[in-house]
């Protein structure tokens, strides 16, 4: 009798399997379309920045020191939002969150054509622009990382390379200000960051959008087993096969909440095959896995998350500190040699063409290595932060021996093998913090993370003008790049021992 | 080979006691279009001109005549390879178009350009919108007696001074080589060619300055046709997603009854 009745749903649950990961698939692809989307358009303000700055100067008034402050606050904004901006997505889910990032940046853009002065100016662009891109960034990285749980290192960095196709903003942006000025540049700006709003509509959350079909086969799990036996063994024993096809079906369900067991005795060391995709299970992830099932079949509705309001525990993990340590040097290494380097060939005698045109090409490489480092990672040959750490030290090597580079062809060389390296650990950063911490409390970690991260981008730009005035040549910013590159993978070396300290401290 | 620069050229840095500012160009000998300066000249003043001959050129002793326009100057100093001379600038007429012609195997000559200092408009439009108000600066080196603001009405020029109504131009000076106009109330009209006018005590200057006038519906159509396509977007996601749900939800409760059934 009840093997029939375990048959019988199992056909359905398995072709329902099937349907829902074959669904599940192509919403993957929507979110990386989604992230794509928010790179190229997210970036895209930040750069062009530059062409509104000389148009604010002209028309709205105000000091080159003042104006600049709009931009500094809309880049800042981005990481120092973060944390905030985590826990608005906890407690929304992404999908609201990004919808709202949307909703603020076209409000921004839109409130800015009505601005009459500077401080008006770094509150409508500055402030709202700044928090909606945290909002969409966060949201779309997060939800990346919770659909593409195979493929993260080649889908983070297929949506990245959206960030190598805002140099077409800066030309379409300069061909709306000279038709529209800038009031009507920023109203059709606004239009365009309203498309993020359908685009955030694709990041399905996972676990609210559950369909009822295999809960219901859950159900039947239940009923079945609470049938012939009421132990814990009994329950684990007739919920595996349906908790691991469910698992694979919807890429395991990732709520943070931690929501009470109803009626069902989960045992904390839950399924292997289930958490196989998840690569450093910590043991509360997986009791939050099995006591969200435990929930779901028994149909309890949704108990209202007992969590603090801020989650102040990454701040109390060494796995943190050691991630955001490398996150901010390689931050800071990324991001000043880029500023620097036309300077440089402009000192070094060459035109502002030849330039332009490195420029091009490091943009062309970093994007190209980005998807082949994402590709290479995926495969699992070694652990992700190997490769991380590798990129990080052969970008600090390329660095050091920046200055060597005196002609064009060395530079267009070191330029190229700078970006490679760029490239390579770039599109690494989120599936190393993924490895590292799991999918559960990306959020919070991430939220924190870029926080960080967000105080060394303010500090970056004006250290690296500071080392040249102070050294008169840009010589200093490359081995200062260096340094912090070679710096940050040193925290890496420290990860085995905090694992370790970690389970240590959790068995106690 | 030669090159035809129309830079203005500050004072070669030699001043004399007796405050004459000294403009020098250097000819190298290859003959071609000729070589020209421009010299802003804002108030009464003495210039020196010279002009210099290389000394890697082939010409040697040549015969150098200084001419205004197609009159000639008999006045010219020579040293040892240049020659010069001295123009006491007190009105508009001393201003003008001054020449050296070098006559040796071939003729070489160079010119400087005497005139008041120009004015720095703006090269592209300036775009504002109805109802709003629009700001123009012209700005100079030098310091002018006056400025008067002159606005096109069809073909004519019409300067804008008390007659205008008060409460739609403000004219004000920004600083000493700087004048601002603001024009209130925009409407179409307003739209066109600009004129900011130096009076210099040598002369007057003129600077131009477009002004755009568009209605808000210019950027406002692009912007109704983009959310109009937002909305397409959300919608369509909406009722896939309203319709999935309700078919994953009837198929669910098939399914449900049929166990239920069977149990």
């Amino acid at each position: 009798g009840q093997r029939k009745e375990d048959e019988e749903p199992e056909a359905p649950a398995a072709g329902k399997s099937r349907g829902t990961k074959g669904a599940a698939g192509g919403w993957a692809w929507g979110v990386v379309f989604h992230f794509f989307l928010v790179n190229v358009l997210v970036m895209g303000m930040l750069k062009t920045f530059g062409i509104f700055f000389v148009a604010f100067r002209e028309e709205v008034g105000g000091s080159s020191e003042q104006v600049s402050w709009i931009g500094s606050i809309m880049s800042s904004l981005r990481f120092l939002g973060a944390p905030l901006v985590s826990v608005v997505c906890q407690r929304l889910g992404e999908r609201p969150t990004s919808i709202l990032g949307a909703g603020l940046v076209a409000g921004g853009c839109l409130l800015s054509t009505q601005a009459t002065s500077v401080p008006f100016l770094c509150f409508s662009m500055g402030f709202l622009l700044g928090l909606g891109f945290s909002c969409l960034y966060q949201a779309a990285a997060v939800m990346t990382a919770k659909r593409c749980r195979a493929r993260l290192a080649f889908c983070n960095a297929l949506a990245r390379s959206g960030m190598g196709l805002t140099f077409l903003m800066a030309p379409f942006t300069q061909l709306l200000i000279e038709s529209y000025g800038w009031q009507g540049t920023l109203l059709i700006f606004g239009g365009i960051m309203l498309n993020l709003v359908p685009s955030s509509m694709l990041l399905r959350p996972i676990s609210t959008h559950l369909p009822r079909g295999p809960a219901g086969i859950q159900d039947q799990g239940a009923l079945t087993a609470k049938k012939d036996l009421e132990s814990p063994g009994g329950c684990s024993d007739g919920s595996t096969p349906r908790e691991s096809q469910l698992h694979s079906a919807q890429e395991a369900p990732s709520t943070e909440r931690p929501v009470l067991p109803h009626g069902r005795d989960a045992s904390a060391p839950a399924n292997p095959s289930a958490l196989g995709r998840l690569e450093k299970p910590t043991p509360e992830s997986s009791w939050l896995e099995t006591s969200t099932e435990a929930t779901r079949s028994s149909k309890a509705p949704k108990k209202k998350p007992s969590q603090p309001l801020l989650d102040f525990s990454p701040l109390k993990d060494p796995i943190f500190f050691i991630f955001t340590w490398s996150f901010l040097f390689s931050h800071l290494a990324y991001f000043v040699p880029f500023f620097h380097l036309v300077a440089r060939a402009r000192t070094l005698g060459m035109s502002s063409r030849d330039g332009s045109y490195l420029v091009a090409v490091a943009g062309i490489t970093e994007t190209l290595s980005q998807l082949l480092s994402g590709w290479v990672a995926d495969h699992d040959w070694t652990k992700k932060y190997h490769l991380h750490v590798t990129h990080l030290l052969l970008c600090g090597a390329t660095n050091l021996l920046g200055p060597l580079a005196t002609t064009f062809p060395l530079l267009l060389a070191y330029t190229v093998a700078f970006a490679a390296f760029c490239g390579g650990f770039m599109a690494l950063v989120l599936p190393v913090l993924v490895d590292l911490v799991g999918v559960e409390k990306l959020h919070s970690y991430l939220g924190f993370a870029a926080f960080f991260a967000g105080i060394a981008a303010m500090g970056g730009p004006p250290l690296a003008g500071w080392l040249y005035d102070y050294t008169q040549t840009y010589v200093c910013s490359f081995l200062f790049a260096g340094a912090c590159a070679l710096l940050s993978p040193i925290s890496f070396c420290f990860e085995p021992a905090a694992q370790k300290w970690k389970l240590k401290k959790a068995n106690l | 080979g030669p090159d035809v620069t129309t830079q203005d050229l500050k004072p070669a840095g030699k001043e004399n006691p007796s405050n004459v500012s000294v403009y020098e160009i250097v000819l190298s000998g290859v003959s071609g279009s000729p070589l020209e300066r421009n010299i802003s000249v804002a108030s009464p003043t003495k210039v020196e001109l010279s002009c210099k001959l290389d000394k890697n050129s082939q010409i040697k002793n040549p015969q150098v005549t200084w001419k205004k326009g197609s009159d000639t100057i008999s006045h010219t100093t020579k040293s040892e390879n240049s020659w010069s001379i001295q123009v006491t600038i007190l009105d508009s007429s001393q201003l003008g178009s001054y020449s050296c012609i070098l006559k040796g195997k071939q003729e070489i000559s160079a010119v400087f350009h005497l005139q008041v200092p120009k004015i720095e408009g703006k090269d592209k439009p300036i775009i504002t919108y109805e109802g709003d108000a629009a700001v123009m600066v012209c700005k100079t080196d030098y310091i002018p007696i006056a400025w008067t603001w002159y606005m096109t009405n069809g073909s004519k020029q019409v300067a804008i001074n008390d007659s205008m109504p008060a409460k739609k131009y403000v004219i004000n000076r920004q600083s000493a080589n700087a004048t601002r106009l603001k024009v209130l109330q925009l409407t179409k009209e307003d739209g066109g060619l600009y004129w900011c006018e130096a009076t210099f005590q040598l002369g007057k200057s003129k600077g131009k300055l477009e002004l755009k006038v568009l209605s808000i519906m210019a950027p406002l159509k692009p912007f109704v046709a983009i959310v109009a396509e937002v909305v397409i977007f959300v919608t369509t996601i909406f009722l896939y997603e309203w319709y999935s749900k309700k078919k994953e939800k009837r198929a669910g409760d098939e399914r449900e009854f049929d166990q239920i059934e069977r149990l």
